[in-house]
């Protein structure tokens, strides 16, 4: 669960590092992801395993849509620049959820069967269910797939480069606006990776996304803000903090186990475990 | 140049008592129940979103939390008055005193945090105190608590076949919250709250006491949002953690003061006559679908206000006075 | 009579870093003093540890008679400490006016008195006319002068400026010396730190030279500037040299 917690902050992290700006509609993005991933299921039977390239692809380009269309704008604000982006993506949440109502009405929905769903497989005598665990190796190998990218590629650096200087990066002749809105793109894709396979063992509706939203923002500020490999690790520790919080408190105080986790991480490094000073 | 400044302040006495007059009259011609609601709601909000504008606006704590307070106000007031028999008036104040002792206490840890590391700090502390609520039974956990019905009555605020008490209750609340922000703009809080905001740093340096300013505002803010959350639960007679601690409230407060203008004195009256009938007026108009067409219309404006009006819809007003004309 | 301001064998470490070592200056009443040296000889951290943006790793600091070493920033402020920022810092939401006021506020909670506290400061400082434009509207040089302006309003005893007059084109920095002036004349102990030596020389009465965290030379601004450790000091630092 960690490391799909983990997959969705990543997304967040990456956009957050990026432009510094906190996309408040990130959980309506997975909300979107569980969707696709259960409507190609219902209409053209493809298994959620199968159809996750698909959707985080689809998620892609919602992203970068997503950043052309409002983020861009809101980012040319002169005055408050920070509130007009905190309210800009939150109208988009709301907006979001208002869509999925309308189109999909508020029932809760599952993918009933599919390759994964309910199984377990035992290793080494204890067994896990293995949706989680193939979300799991999913997010291992996005995460590696993502360090990769950055470390690596010639756009990846440009991401960086852009990050840390986008004035001087505009001289060398690299487009901000198509760096940032690949960036929204990657980040979203994901999501909707994560959203994809949390399809399989959640039930799905309109208001889905702000149950995970908050963990997400808590992963991603436990870890700092615009650490990649920090999301990654918040990730764990809030999936690790969960599992015990449910083993001490009853089940409807699980999330407090997290929150208070994050206060207290904060207030002792108040830039998050691996934030630069 | 001076007086000028002496004017203008004037000015904005004259024309909130002018609104306030016009307000208290209202009801003699608005005898349409549903619309008295609205019409309390609206000044409901204006006077909360006027109380987080101190905290958020003035003094630039952007704090997406206040559910807390007006919950911890309600639930103050209801189990004050249902377990010990405790007036709803004294549970009011008892309330905002509570608030304020919490805000501060918050506070200690709070502010020494920075932009979003803040922000998501008070929507976690906001969302465990839901939790909590939720499991505590002695507070009626999740099923909240009903407020017995004792017949209409000044002394236990209650009232049942009419709402103007409430209405006028309402409007004293907005009136003192837009008091207190007025008298504050123009006092050494006021003027500390903006540096604080704008730069710490320099503040410090010319002998602002930044965390006490912090504190300070923290707790007028969580005061007079608290006697908001008690007001409330005597409106609806019954709360449970959901109905007065969401996180729907937090935004609810925020929202008209950033529509309106952020840091302005008009801005959160502004942004609630706007943003409250319409959000009345689209659920009552396409809320009972359940299909959410509510939500898009009322999202859709938000982008579109941040996008357009990053500085609130008040700087459509103020852009005359730059060029000296005074109107 | 007993200086001002003194530092007592201040010691600054940043991790390895050491960015001052064990550098005693006095500061007397009514002297226009100037801290100078290359980049990155100390000076900067210095001025912070006086204004109280941060202690001293080690010796300690007074201020009129007392021990300000471990003082906040904001109480060295009503004690009489006032200072400008480098990188300038106005409250730009905030008119000019409004600026100043802030300042006034240290002295005084009566709003009327530091209004009229304000503008007279604003008047002194040449901004009268400029009162009620945001500061975010000011040009540069304007900015800086707010900030003098901002710091006078505090009634300060002694004035902290940090390189007030770098950057700015030769009328302005005219214009910024003459407001020195008027300022000790005004009977405001200044200690100012500049990169640039041929800015400072003609108005400070005396000159501590830092290089590499220590104090180098101290002395009059002639004899300062013909000292030989000092030419090799500034010589060595590329960057002073076209200055």
């Amino acid at each position: 669960m960690g490391l799909l917690y983990g997959l969705i902050a990543v997304g967040l992290a990456l956009i957050f590092g990026l432009m510094d700006v906190t996309n408040f509609a990130h959980g309506e993005f997975l909300m979107v992801a569980m969707y696709l991933s259960f409507f190609l299921f219902a209409f053209f039977a493809i298994d959620p395993l199968l159809s996750a390239p698909l959707v985080a692809a689809a998620l892609f380009i919602f992203g970068a849509v997503v950043y052309l269309l409002l983020v861009r704008f809101a980012m040319r604000a002169k005055a408050n620049a920070g509130m007009v982006q905190i309210f800009t993506t939150f109208g988009l949440a709301i907006v979001m959820r208002g869509l999925a109502q309308y189109f999909f009405t508020p029932d809760y929905r599952s993918i009933p069967q599919s390759w994964l769903g309910g199984k377990t497989i035992s290793v080494g005598g204890i067994f896990l269910p293995e949706p989680q665990l193939v979300g799991a190796l999913v997010s291992i190998a996005a995460f590696a797939g993502l360090y990769f990218f950055i470390h690596r590629t010639d756009f990846g650096r440009a991401i960086e480069a852009t990050r840390e200087d986008p004035g001087a990066v505009a001289l060398v002749g690299i487009d901000k606006n198509r760096v940032f809105a690949f960036g929204w793109g990657l980040g979203a894709a994901l999501v909707g990776l994560a959203g994809a396979i949390m399809a399989v063992f959640f039930y799905i509706y309109p208001d889905v996304g702000a149950s995970f939203a908050l963990i997400a923002y808590v992963t991603v500020a436990l870890g700092g803000f615009g650490s990649v490999f920090g999301a990654f690790a918040g990730g764990i520790i809030v999936g690790l903090v969960e599992a015990v919080t449910a083993l001490v408190l009853p089940p409807s105080l699980k999330s407090v186990g997290i929150y208070s986790v994050y206060l207290l991480v904060v207030f002792i490094r108040p830039r998050g475990l691996f934030g630069s000073m | 140049m001076d007086k000028d400044f002496a004017a203008r302040r004037r000015r904005d006495l004259i024309i909130a008592a002018a609104l306030a007059t016009i307000a208290a009259l209202t009801p003699l011609f608005v005898k349409d129940v549903v619309v008295q609601n609205i019409l309390i709601l609206t000044l409901m909000y204006a006077g909360l979103s006027q109380s987080w504008n101190i905290l958020s606006g003035y003094c630039g704590q952007i704090s997406l939390g206040h559910a807390l307070y007006f919950g911890l106000g309600a639930y103050t007031t209801e189990l004050l008055f249902t377990k010990f028999g405790v007036l709803p008036w004294f549970g009011m104040l008892a309330g905002g005193v509570v608030s304020a002792l919490i805000a501060m206490g918050l506070g200690y840890p709070f502010f020494r945090l920075r932009g979003h590391y803040f922000v998501i700090a008070t929507i976690v502390i906001a969302e465990i105190g839901l939790l909590l609520f939720h499991n505590w039974e002695w507070a009626g956990a999740a099923m909240g608590i009903t407020i017995p019905i004792r017949g209409d009555s000044w002394l236990k605020f209650q009232f049942l076949r009419t709402k103007l008490p409430y209405f006028y209750f309402a409007l004293a609340l907005c009136c003192l919250a837009w008091f207190v922000t007025w008298w504050l703009e123009n006092s050494k809080w006021g003027f500390w709250w903006r540096a604080v905001k704008d730069n710490p740093e320099a503040a410090e340096s010319l002998g602002v006491d930044v965390f006490n300013s912090k504190m300070g505002a923290a707790a007028v803010s969580a005061f007079l949002v608290a006697v908001g959350g008690s007001f409330y639960a005597q409106f609806v007679s019954y709360i449970d953690p959901e109905s007065v601690m969401g996180f729907q409230f937090s935004l609810l407060m925020a929202l008209p003061a950033v529509l309106g203008g952020i840091g302005t004195l008009w801005g959160p009256v502004l942004g609630a006559a706007i943003l409250i009938p319409l959000t009345e007026l689209t659920r009552f108009k396409f809320g009972g679908s359940g299909r959410g067409v509510d939500l898009i219309v009322y999202g859709t404006l938000i982008v579109l206000i941040s996008l357009a009006l990053p500085r609130g819809l008040l700087s459509l007003f103020s852009r005359p006075k730059k060029t000296g004309a005074a109107r | 009579m007993s200086a001002l301001l003194e530092t007592r064998g201040v010691w600054q470490r940043f991790g390895g870093l050491v960015a001052n070592s064990d550098v005693s200056i006095s500061v007397g009443r009514g002297e226009i003093v100037g801290l100078i040296g290359p980049n990155g000889a100390g000076k900067s951290t210095l001025f912070n540890l006086i204004a109280g943006v941060l202690p001293p790793t080690q010796g300690s600091i007074w201020f009129d008679g007392e021990d300000v070493t471990r003082m906040p920033a904001a109480m060295r402020c009503r004690r009489g400490i006032g200072r400008t920022f480098q990188v300038v810092k106005s409250f730009e939401t905030m008119t000019v006016i409004d600026n100043v006021i802030v300042g006034a506020l240290v002295r005084t909670t009566v709003m009327r008195e530091a209004r009229r506290k304000a503008h007279e400061v604003l008047e002194f400082t040449g901004l009268a006319a400029r009162a009620d434009v945001l500061a975010s509207d000011l040009v540069p040089a304007e900015k800086r002068r707010l900030e003098v302006a901002r710091a006078l309003a505090t009634e300060p005893k002694l004035l902290l400026l940090d390189e007030v007059l770098t950057g700015l084109t030769p009328t302005e920095a005219q214009t910024g010396v003459a407001l020195v002036r008027k300022v000790r004349d005004a009977g405001i102990t200044v200690l100012m730190v500049e990169h640039v030596m041929e800015i400072v020389m003609p108005l400070v009465d005396r000159a501590i030279v830092l290089d590499l965290g220590k104090v180098l030379v101290e002395g009059k601004p002639a004899d300062v500037v013909r000292d030989p450790k000092v030419i090799k000091a500034y010589l060595g630092d590329r960057h002073a040299v076209g200055a």
